[in-house]
């Protein structure tokens, strides 16, 4: 029994078109033109109670019309989403009280006061009971290092401290699923880590179901295990992390350290072989499709033109394989 | 509905409590809303250099009735203030979102957030404005009396309120909902006068479609002892109206506002 | 740099006028307070009393007026200039190829221009509805206008004063109110000037106030004659040059704090 259903969901909007100067202003006062704009088209999944989604697409491909259909903030113009047995759009209230959300800069905490006013209202708002609160309050202050943050007024924070207050606050009431969108936007790397396992620890002791979306696909990478991959309103992928990237990622990258070098490789060598993205004198780094290559080609080729010392093989990162796939490299297969 | 007014009562105290962090601000707030107000009784005297009453209502009763009008605004204000600029304070920057995803219903979250420091200068003025025209006017204040006005100054506050909560719901479509707002209560400009003043017209509208009148002039008119209307007693039920509308309004707003986005 | 001055007025009262809608609602909203204001005198009108020989259509005139005027008073730079200086933009209008003083005249300029069409859109509509007298003469319009200029410098030079305490003070929203309520009581916003008792009509001649709207008001039906007009003129001058001294001196000090503080 999936927590979360979508089931043909459909979003259009509707804008509003303005004619320019006066007359064209009163007239759309009275007689206003729209036109259509579909930003969901005919999505389907289903997401099993605990399971790390990463939710991912461009700038305008869907993905924040998605999060608001789920979670309740919209409603869809056709089509149907059930989290847990209720319908969002239906019954808000009742679905708040079982999901947490992050939206990226908004917050949720109380501007002016101390960030720990904002936990007790919320307590109340969710109505938490006391043991709970007391135990989700001190583990989340441990893993987040909160200590020192609790008695700050969240206007005085940091914007790495705000998150993890943040992210504690959404966590707090135990929620069956939480939303994320752009949680470690505008993050240095060592709070980023700190949110990255908070997220793991909690799906692992609590089986909260999380869907994450963001432009850091190392977040993905280290949180997800399911990708959801949407562009111009459709989904073009759904499954395994693992799985996509053995599904996209044809591609090897190759670095090589060298000496006495006779000419310029790049210069010397055809695209179809591989291509070249770094060339120095002492090192050089390509990138080769292996279905259509082999690692010992490569070495041969490249062993014509100068002296090779050392050499270290990596697969391609989710980030390069998505870059191909808007470039439209990939997609046709 | 308990839970709700409970929840209402923790967020107003949670704005009280970031108020205190801006004192000094407060302070300023309060003078400075009673010098507002003292600009607008400047208009009343200067009127009443040039003439001894209006309608048969002397200085005095006038002050009173301003007073009154006074004691429902600050509890408006204290109450229900933060409906005023849900437009740009809310809807604009995106915060409304947030409170949507509360387990409350968001119009207790958005009243919740009342900034009360307006309240208290216009509770000062109006307290000194009643007890020193009750007492310039020789009425004797008894306990009866001051439960009454109470009575009176929270269901004019409550009126206020319902009122300013129908209208806010313009914030879900114009970024500046405030003016929209202040537009209706300038017409509760007229409520500081007595109504008899002005054509049947603007008495049916001050009295059935934007019932300032209860606010103000009907329950002065009950302390004068001057009144054989009745309508004083319909008071509580047009508290329950308004505030009927408002809530059918708001939800009605809300249902738009989540179908298309913004 | 005029041409300064005018293409950053220009381009505040584009931004200003790209929201139309929020016009039309400046408009509707003029229109209920001047609607309140003629309830209000209509009801004393007919009570009997005929106040300081002011006819009905006077007063309605009048009210027409200062609401259609009101902008001159009520907007302003002050809010703006208190968030730069709180949120230190002012560094960065320092920096500006034009003075702090030109820059933001341009920016008042520019509300200007947008507070006129309001103003004018009110007045021709107010105008149709209730009934209106018309200026005395040509001559008299013209001085009208160029009374209503003078003034729109004298009150941008006081709003720099004002403005000024925000570099010592958080609250001044406070201090804006302050200015708003000095000014609506000795402008003759609130109430015909001629209508005050004694005292305070002794006040408001001298302050320089009352030359922002009663004062044009006057002229607009005739009632001064050509010599006060010229001293109007000419004390305008004189609170312009102290306003501007006052304001240059202050502003001064607070750079310089500014500078040798860091803020």
């Amino acid at each position: 029994m999936p927590i979360i259903k979508v089931n043909n969901l459909v979003k259009k909007y509707k804008i509003s078109q303005k004619e320019h100067g006066m007359v064209g202003y009163i007239k759309h006062l009275f007689h206003p033109k729209y036109k259509e704009q579909t930003a969901v088209n005919n999505i389907n999944f289903n997401i099993e109670q605990g399971e790390l989604v990463g939710y991912i697409g461009e700038n305008g491909a869907g993905k924040s019309t998605t999060i608001k259909m789920l979670t309740g903030l919209l409603t869809p113009t056709s089509g149907e989403i059930i989290v847990n047995g209720i319908v969002p759009s239906n019954k808000r209230i009742e679905n708040n009280k079982q999901i947490g959300a992050v939206f990226g800069q908004k917050t949720q905490l109380w501007w002016d006061l101390p960030v720990i006013e904002s936990f007790r209202l919320i307590k109340k708002m969710y109505e938490i009971p006391d043991g709970e609160y007391r135990k989700n309050l001190k583990k989340f202050t441990q893993i987040l290092d909160l200590e020192e943050l609790l008695e700050k007024q969240v206007k005085n924070l940091s914007l790495g401290q705000k998150m993890r207050c943040e992210i504690a606050a959404t966590f707090l009431h135990n929620p069956k699923v939480v939303y994320l969108d752009e949680p470690t936007i505008g993050l240095d790397i060592l709070v980023k880590e700190k949110i990255r396992k908070f997220i793991k620890d909690i799906n692992q002791e609590k089986n909260t179901t999380v869907i994450l979306t963001t432009h850091d696909l190392k977040d993905i990478e280290e949180v997800c295990n399911r990708i959801i991959l949407i562009d111009k309103g459709t989904i073009i992928y759904d499954g395994e992390k693992e799985t996509f990237k053995n599904k996209y990622g044809k591609h090897i990258i190759a670095e090589f350290v060298i000496q006495n070098k006779k000419s310029n490789i790049a210069l010397e060598t055809s695209k179809e072989e591989f291509e070249v993205l770094e060339e120095k004198e002492k090192n050089i780094k390509i990138k080769f499709n292996h279905d259509k290559q082999t690692i010992m080609n490569i070495v041969k080729a490249i062993s014509n033109y100068c002296e090779i010392l050392d050499m270290h093989i990596q697969e391609e990162g989710l980030e390069e394989i998505l870059k191909e796939i808007y470039k439209g490299e990939t997609i046709n297969d | 509905m308990i839970k709700n007014i409970k929840l209402y009562g923790s967020f107003l105290v949670a704005s009280l409590k970031r108020m205190m962090e801006y004192r000094v601000d407060c302070l300023v707030g309060m003078v400075s809303q009673i010098a507002f107000q003292i600009i607008e009784l400047i208009f009343i005297w200067v009127i009443f250099q040039n003439t001894d009453n209006i309608a048969g209502w002397s200085f005095e009763h006038l002050l009173l009735l301003y007073g009154v009008m006074m004691l429902s605004v600050s509890i408006n204000d204290l109450l229900f203030d933060s409906t005023y600029d849900i437009g740009n304070r809310l809807i604009k920057k995106g915060k409304f979102d947030t409170i949507l995803l509360r387990p409350v219903h968001p119009l207790i979250s958005v009243l919740g957030e009342s900034q009360t420091s307006t309240a208290l200068g216009y509770m000062v003025l109006s307290v000194v404005l009643i007890v020193t025209m009750l007492i310039k006017l020789q009425i004797t204040i008894t306990i009866f009396l001051i439960i009454k006005i109470l009575y009176f100054g929270i269901l004019g506050g409550l009126i206020l309120g319902g009122i300013q909560t129908i209208f806010s719901v313009a914030g879900f479509w114009i970024y500046k909902s405030n003016e929209v707002v202040w537009s209706v209560f300038q017409l509760h400009k007229l409520a500081q006068y007595p109504i008899e003043i002005y054509n049947k017209f603007v008495r049916i509208i001050l009295t059935f479609l934007l019932p300032f009148a209860f606010t103000a002039y009907y329950p002065t008119l009950d302390y004068l002892g001057v009144s054989e209307s009745k309508l004083i007693y319909v008071t509580p039920l047009v508290v329950i109206f308004v505030w009927m509308i408002a809530i059918k309004v708001w939800n009605w707003a809300l249902n738009k506002y989540r179908s298309t986005g913004n | 740099m005029i041409n300064k001055i005018w293409s950053i007025a220009k381009q505040n009262a584009k931004e200003g006028l790209y929201y139309r809608f929020d016009l039309l609602l400046y408009i509707f909203n003029f229109m209920i307070e001047i609607t309140v204001y003629i309830f209000i005198w209509l009801a004393i009108y007919n009570n009997g009393d005929q106040i300081l020989n002011m006819s009905f259509e006077e007063v309605t005139t009048y009210y027409i007026l200062v609401i259609s005027l009101s902008p001159i008073i009520n907007w302003g730079i002050n809010e703006m200039m208190g968030e730069s200086i709180r949120e230190g933009e002012i560094l960065r209008e320092l920096l500006n190829p034009i003075s702090y003083f030109n820059y933001y005249f341009g920016i008042r300029i520019g509300e200007l221009i947008e507070s006129a069409i309001v103003g004018i859109l009110t007045f021709i509509i107010c105008s149709l509805l209730f009934g209106i007298l018309l200026p005395a003469g040509m001559t008299n319009f013209l001085l009208f206008v160029m009374v209503i200029v003078l003034a729109v410098v004298i009150v941008y030079f006081f709003e720099l004063i004002i403005g000024m305490t925000a570099f010592y003070t958080n609250s001044i929203w406070g201090v804006e109110i302050f200015k708003r309520a000095i000014l609506s009581i000795f402008s003759g916003m609130i109430a015909p000037i001629g209508l005050f008792p004694e005292f305070l009509q002794k006040i408001a001649n001298i302050l320089p106030f009352k030359d922002c709207i009663y004062t044009p008001i006057s002229i607009y039906f005739g009632e001064l004659n050509n010599l006060e007009i010229v001293q109007v003129l000419f004390k305008q001058c004189i609170w312009i040059f102290v306003f501007y001294i006052i304001a240059k001196v202050l502003f001064n000090k607070a750079i310089k704090n500014i500078t040798v503080n860091g803020g």
